[in-house]
């Protein structure tokens, strides 16, 4: 079943995110592809994650069909212009890929290239636009393709933006502009996000909570003072003190697996995006304590 | 107006190192509200040349230093002056510095000053860019802030997941436009009409370089 049927099946989604490397060793990229294999309904390759320097998206999500593993191609507007965004999801479709997911992209000045330009000719609700235009047979200035694309395209959403509802507005801009399926910003209070999507759910679209995993209540800590958008409750952090430096990590797993287990239970959402970051390998082992393997 | 700001001393005497008389031109607008082309400027700059043994023919503020043929009649009261001058020294923005250029062919002609953006003096002396001259404005469904230039990535339909407590993910100094807007709209009571408005990608070809811009005709048309 193709993650677009799964989705529509109202089966409980699971899709994890893999980062192609820097380099050109793609060894441990494949080894992580392989592990997700069948235990995943799709991966997610990130673009140029943070704006740091790494083989594209586009490479990864072909060697994961290789694989026998359906990749989501993420496509942010900084590196390229309305020109280059349409030439590379044609040649993505023609290559298999079937999902994309519009962003707008970090800012270069977050990343490992802080004099490069940034492009930003289009964002994220007009590249929406854009994808159903070509799902339509039209590129964006209205000129026929000869052959159109059928892509599944999804955005993204932070439902602990702080101030909220200019968030809530482009959700609602992104919804109109053709978005199917939404993958949040990593969540961790569940109570908070059965508030968003209580307002989500007025829309006729997919919802798959973001999860990190915690592996310390340093990393914790780190989150709620530098990454926007991401707040973990006070008591996660002292559940992660309590356990100690040596369970910290299994803690951490054994929150996402229970927050995982309550999305499904209590049909809070249609899925969840586990964001390993650089912990892949123990993907499997979350969804196990989740009981979704 | 067209904010400027004094080039390096050091790296501006490089440049004019094989010249020896200057003339100095500021300007009464943009240049004088930043202090890099106005009367005080041009006193301070012929001090500092003198100081490096450098000959000062002489100094002037035009009314408008970007304005080609007023400026020339101003100049023309320094014929002299210029006469002994073998380096025009521009006080001014770039477009002041491409009028000496245009008015003397034969003169060599330097910047003083580093031309940086369109912006607001919110200050003294202290001064926001405002507009990018995108040449299709959409103050008109922006409640009249800037996206296109008050947000680091120019975004036309609501904040990146980067903003942070009404902050940009690009420095915390810079108040997110988007959560600006979204104040403004809501005390204008047009929240509605944000929520509606889908802004078009932009047609750069607009601002396509070089451009011009002529009016005489339809004037004199309408004359007529």
């Amino acid at each position: 079943m193709s993650f677009r049927e799964a989705l529509e099946s109202e089966k409980f989604v699971v899709t994890a995110e893999v980062g192609p490397p820097k380099g050109t060793d793609i060894d441990e990229m494949i080894h992580h592809i392989e592990l997700l294999k069948g235990k995943v309904d799709a991966v997610n390759f990130t673009d140029n994650q943070s704006a740091v320097m790494r083989m594209n998206s586009l490479a990864g999500c072909k060697i994961a069909l290789e694989h026998g593993v359906e990749p989501i191609l993420q496509m942010t507007c900084r590196d390229r212009n309305r020109i280059g965004l349409q030439s590379d999801l044609l040649g993505a479709y023609a290559l298999g890929v079937k999902n994309v997911l519009c962003m707008t992209g970090d800012h270069v000045s977050a990343g490992d290239h802080k004099g490069a330009k940034s492009v930003y000719d289009l964002e994220s609700v007009q590249l929406l636009r854009v994808v159903d235009a070509l799902n339509n047979g039209k590129d964006m200035s209205g000129n026929d393709l000869k052959g159109s694309t059928d892509f599944f395209q999804g955005a993204v959403v932070t439902p602990e933006a702080n101030p909220l509802e200019p968030q809530l507005i482009k959700f609602e801009k992104k919804v109109k502009a053709g978005a199917r399926f939404f993958q949040t910003q990593a969540i961790y209070d569940i109570e908070k996000f059965r508030e968003f999507m209580n307002h989500a759910r007025k829309f006729p679209v997919k919802i798959l909570a973001g999860l990190v995993v915690l592996k310390s209540a340093g990393m914790a800590k780190f989150l709620n003072n530098f990454v926007p958008g991401i707040v973990v409750p006070e008591e996660l952090i002292e559940e992660l003190k309590a356990a100690g430096k040596e369970k910290a990590l299994d803690t951490g797993l054994d929150i996402c697996a229970r927050h995982i287990k309550q999305l499904k239970e209590e049909g809070i959402c249609d899925g969840v995006h586990i964001m390993a970051i650089g912990m892949e390998d123990r993907v499997p082992e979350i969804l196990e304590r989740a009981g979704l393997l | 107006m067209i904010i400027t700001k004094k080039k390096d001393f050091k790296e501006l005497m490089g440049n004019i190192r094989n010249y020896r008389s200057f003339f100095l031109i500021g300007c009464s607008e943009c240049a004088s509200l930043c202090g890099t082309g106005n009367e005080e400027a041009i006193r301070d700059m012929t001090e500092a040349l003198k100081a490096e043994g450098k000959e000062v023919t002489g100094g002037f503020v035009p009314k408008t230093g970007c304005q080609v043929l007023g400026t020339k009649k101003e100049l023309k009261a320094f014929k002299d002056e210029l006469g002994r001058t073998d380096c025009i020294l521009v006080m001014s923005c770039g477009a002041g510095t491409q009028t000496a250029v245009e008015l003397f062919e034969d003169k060599a002609v330097y910047p003083a000053n580093d031309s940086l953006f369109l912006g607001n003096m919110t200050r003294f002396q202290m001064f926001d860019e405002r507009c990018s001259l995108c040449g299709q404005c959409i103050l008109d469904k922006t409640g009249g802030i800037c996206p296109v230039t008050t947000c680091p990535k120019g975004l036309l339909n609501g904040p990146c997941g980067g903003m942070q407590d009404g902050h940009c993910e690009v420095s915390p100094d810079i108040p997110c436009a988007w959560v600006r807007i979204y104040e403004r709209m809501k005390k204008l009571d047009k929240l509605q009409e944000l929520c509606e408005t889908v802004v078009e990608a932009k047609d750069w070809s607009q601002g396509q370089k070089p451009r011009a811009l002529s009016t005489r005709e339809k004037k004199e048309k309408t004359r007529s």
